[in-house]
């Protein structure tokens, strides 16, 4: 689908979308569907619910546009990705706990068989460990390991200030490293 | 040793697994948005600017201003009328009254 206005900014865009253009806002999802999905996904681990809690996220963003505020919101990223992370949480806290899909492809294509396994094995206990850290130390992690997103962008996100978060993280690293101390 | 756990631990956090989104995902957002409908919210502000640019009119604090002058302009210069005593309906009003005071 071509993008109407691929050189407007997010702000002019969502401004269009407040007065109710439909070009507008599909240059928004096309532009950043992935990276809301790609955060989804961290949280969820299921491309299905991930999926959904995206296109969840941008239809109230299309339903009642007037709650983006550029007054009091910098960025239109940093604002969505809040929104999608809350939608994670709730999504968490309403349906039961997702299995991870097994038939997940790795990233490298070029392990062996038994690599990978032993790789799919410490993944599965990794995310299983990371599902297990408060709520706040895994969002930091989420957020920071998330490629594209900055520290100070994902401090922003979780409404804190950077050594809040660099705390986060340090604490949720220790933990981790107890935790998946024999993969290490 | 610690220094390479931390390491191992970061190669781990970046490499995690994931599943790439479906390719139409952004596609079926898109479609599903053409038959939500917009919430309208009601602002005074913006319902008045939009007012006065459905009627062509610039912008809309100084039409305002000058609407408020003309109207004390008019207002003022046309009392005069309304409230003269030289007019027919003055003059009955005063001859009834007068009538009134003959009686006593």
């Amino acid at each position: 689908m071509p993008v109407a206005w691929p050189d407007k900014e997010d702000n002019e865009l969502l401004a269009l979308v407040q007065d109710g253009s439909h070009p507008a806002f599909a240059t928004l999802v096309e532009r950043h569907t992935d990276r809301f999905y790609r955060l989804a996904f961290r949280y969820l681990q299921n491309r299905e619910a991930a999926e959904d809690v995206v296109q969840d996220a941008f239809l109230k963003l299309w339903e009642d546009p007037g709650k983006w505020q550029p007054d009091k919101n910098n960025k239109f990223t940093t604002w969505f990705y809040r929104v999608v992370v809350n939608l994670c949480l709730d999504w968490q806290k309403r349906k039961r706990p997702l299995q991870l899909n097994e038939d997940m492809p790795l990233i490298d294509e070029r392990e062996t068989a038994e690599q990978a396994m032993l790789r799919r094995e410490e993944q599965r206990i990794l995310e299983r460990e990371i599902a297990a850290l408060p709520e706040r130390q895994r969002s930091a992690l989420n957020l920071c390991f998330d490629a594209g997103i900055s520290n100070q962008d994902a401090a922003d996100v979780m409404r804190i200030n950077l050594k809040a978060l660099q705390s986060l993280l340090m604490r949720a690293k220790t933990t981790l490293k107890q935790r998946m101390k024999s993969y290490l | 040793m610690d220094r390479n756990d931390d390491q191992k631990l970061d190669s781990m956090l970046h490499s995690r697994r994931s599943q790439a989104a479906s390719s139409d995902l952004a596609a079926r957002i898109i479609h599903k948005a053409q038959a939500v409908p917009q919430i309208q919210r009601f602002f005074l502000w913006q319902s008045l600017r939009q007012l006065f640019i459905e009627l062509h009119l610039p912008k809309p604090g100084y039409v305002l201003a000058i609407a408020l002058v003309l109207g004390m302009f008019l207002g003022f210069s046309t009392a005069p009328q309304y409230f003269s005593t030289t007019n027919s309906d003055g003059a009955s009003a005063q001859s009834f009254l007068a009538d009134d005071e003959g009686l006593l």
